[in-house]
């Protein structure tokens, strides 16, 4: 993992981001922005390779509030990465279409794209993500404080964990229901003493 | 009050031999007072994973080389650590298993439910309750095929002393002796056995129809063993009996060589000692040349000293479990409260000094310390059931002994022998009725050490 950027710089970035790259998504008849547009020209910016058909067609609106929120947080990156660092670098296309497509996608079924901008946790989350995505750290810290403070953040793990313990608990709750009911019951022979 | 089973949950499946076996043991004329129903719960499907971990049994006895625990226990402790909630709480990451801490008595107590697995169905779950004589109280969950996995482990201690538990139709296998004012008492067969019998009694005239009836239902049973703790054997030897078990397997406490030796001699047969207990079931048997055997063959044995390191071979420290076959209780590092030596005899793990409880240091008269391992070194010629020794805060010793006990000032003479002629000693009479547990053996007051 290599040194990126401050973080300072991209979170600004961030919280100064167009109203452009915050408009809705083509869909349909509706919508303002087509997505698949916007990453071909990061790309183009980036002189990497162009999206294929079906590379592109991902980016293609569809019906889904879910979907649709993906998007917007794909623009954002697209604005996060347009950054002068990355565009002298021209980092790796490859990695930047997973972290879109993967990380991404589990921050937009926890987190509205529009808090990405306006909360500043979330900016820092998103920042994070798409630097660490490029396989890249915030200039001053090591790898090891980046990926603690990205744990921190991170709302997919926060919403696992308080996923988990809900689960936890229901088990235990269930183990101490059945223990109850078993304890009145009968059990199995013992052959002896113990 | 106990909600019984229906005849069909205690016995999936029953033989007509099976039945009339138990009709016999219900209903013999000799037969006590049952007061408790009980099954072994087992299915067709159970019974082939029971006589599966009896082959695993005689084919793979526990073995390992001092401090490099067997193959198996890495990834038994990655399970507890993903699938088990108390251990969980551990945390993650890689570990060194001689890392990782241990557990006791007292975390299952306080929790029983969060050592279950999180992926272990909960249909089976039986509870047992212990009496927790030795510290707390306990539930300790369990399953159908870990109480029928006793049998298996009870055949390999036989066997390490040359006999054979045959079991077979109409034949009634064990008897499990108890005596006390009450316990629950019940008549089953064994699936496992090709519907041997079982029952367990209590030698408590209260639980019989006539003041014979013990002596003739044991005579008419014909049992291929005993089961007991040595109080309860020391009842037995007393009985007018014809019948000639194979051995008599004792637990729960501390057996003394001398009363080993006259119950040996009174029935005719080996008198095996056997270290046991609920969390973990049958661990070890004393073995002829001294030593007890392990028998689990996924049970790994550690010595622990109190910062939960092992101790080198030979060295003394709390006996710690990992591993089991109770799928509602996968101990991992778990400190027994019971102390031993581990020794390697040409290569077989052993545990030597077994003293089923906390080692206690005693002050003699002239200001010496004595291990209580020399308290029973010096008692151990003694035919004794049970017996307890406490010592004050002024170093007065108080022993409680069987009140009927007749050599009592036998035993003052060897206690003075050790402690110094001027120690003060009381010798009282251990209270009405036999324990139902371990017997917390030596104490002393604190302000003593």
């Amino acid at each position: 993992m290599e040194a990126g950027p401050q973080l300072e710089v991209l979170t600004r970035r961030l919280a100064e981001c167009p109203p452009d790259f915050l408009a809705e998504p083509r869909r349909g008849g509706a919508g303002v922005v087509q997505v698949a547009a916007v990453v071909a020209d990061l790309l183009a910016d980036w002189s990497a390779p162009a999206l294929t058909p079906a590379q592109a067609a991902a980016f293609q609106a569809a019906a889904s509030q879910a979907k649709v929120n993906w998007l917007r947080l794909v623009l954002l990156a697209c604005w996060l990465w347009h950054d002068p660092w990355f565009v002298r670098r021209a980092p790796s296309a490859q990695a930047a279409l997973t972290c879109l497509s993967k990380d991404l996608a589990g921050l937009a079924k926890l987190v509205p794209a529009p808090q990405c901008v306006l909360d500043p946790d979330r900016r820092e989350e998103l920042a994070r993500l798409c630097l660490k995505g490029l396989g890249l750290h915030p200039e001053g810290e090591t790898p090891a404080q980046a990926q603690d403070r990205l744990n921190a953040l991170d709302s997919v793990e926060r919403q696992r964990v308080i996923e988990a313990a809900r689960s936890a608990e229901a088990r235990s709750r269930a183990v101490r229901e059945a223990m109850a009911a078993k304890a009145a019951q009968e059990a199995a022979d013992k052959w002896s003493r113990e | 009050m106990v909600e019984a089973l229906t005849q069909a949950q205690r016995y999936p499946f029953l033989t007509g031999d099976g039945r009339r076996l138990l009709e016999w043991l219900h209903e013999s004329e000799f037969a006590p007072r049952y007061n408790h129903h009980c099954g072994p719960r087992l299915t067709a499907q159970g019974l082939g994973r029971v006589r599966a971990f009896e082959a695993e049994v005689r084919g793979s006895p526990p073995r390992w080389a001092p401090g490099s625990p067997p193959g198996w226990v890495a990834e038994f402790a990655a399970f507890c650590l993903r699938e088990v909630p108390f251990y969980r709480r551990y945390g993650a990451g890689p570990r060194d298993f001689a890392g990782l801490p241990a557990c006791r008595r007292a975390n299952l107590g306080r929790e029983p439910w969060a050592f279950v697995p999180d992926g272990q169905p909960l249909d089976d779950l039986i509870v047992y309750s212990t009496s927790g004589t030795t510290g707390h109280p306990l539930s300790v969950l369990s399953h159908p095929e870990t109480a029928a996995s006793y049998l298996p482990l009870l055949r390999a201690a036989l066997a390490r002393h040359g006999v054979t538990l045959a079991g077979g139709a109409g034949q009634v296998a064990c008897l499990l002796i108890c005596f006390q004012q009450s316990t629950f008492t019940y008549a089953t067969v064994s699936p496992y056995l090709d519907f041997a019998g079982f029952a367990k009694i209590n030698l408590n005239p209260a639980d019989w129809r006539g003041p014979d009836d013990a002596a003739r239902f044991i005579d008419a049973c014909r049992p291929e063993i005993f089961t007991g703790d040595p109080l309860s054997f020391d009842a037995l030897a007393r009985l007018p009996l014809t019948s000639r078990p194979k051995a008599l397997i004792s637990t729960a406490m501390a057996l003394l060589p001398g009363l080993q030796g006259s119950l040996s001699a009174r029935f005719g047969c080996p008198v095996l000692d056997t270290y046991s207990l609920n969390e973990a079931g049958l661990v070890g048997v004393a073995r002829p040349s001294g030593g007890f055997a392990l028998l689990q063959p996924r049970l790994y044995v550690e010595i622990l000293d109190d910062d939960d390191r092992p101790c080198a071979p030979g060295v003394r420290g709390e006996i710690t479990l990992t591993g089991g076959c109770n799928p509602f209780l996968p101990l991992l590092r778990y400190r027994t409260g019971d102390f031993a030596r581990l020794v390697y005899d040409q290569g077989e793990p052993c545990l030597a000094d077994l003293e089923g409880r906390p080692p206690t240091t005693f002050t003699t008269a002239t200001g010496l310390t004595l291990n209580n391992v020399d308290v029973s070194v010096a008692l151990r010629d003694f035919a004794l059931p049970c017996y307890t020794l406490h010592q004050a805060a002024d170093g007065a010793l108080t022993l409680r002994l069987p009140a009927d006990w007749a050599g009592r000032d036998q035993v003052r003479a060897t206690l003075l022998r050790l402690f110094g002629a001027g120690q003060a000693l009381t010798i009282q009479a251990l209270p009405p009725g036999a324990p139902s547990g371990k017997v917390v053996q030596y104490t002393r007051d604190d302000a003593a050490n």
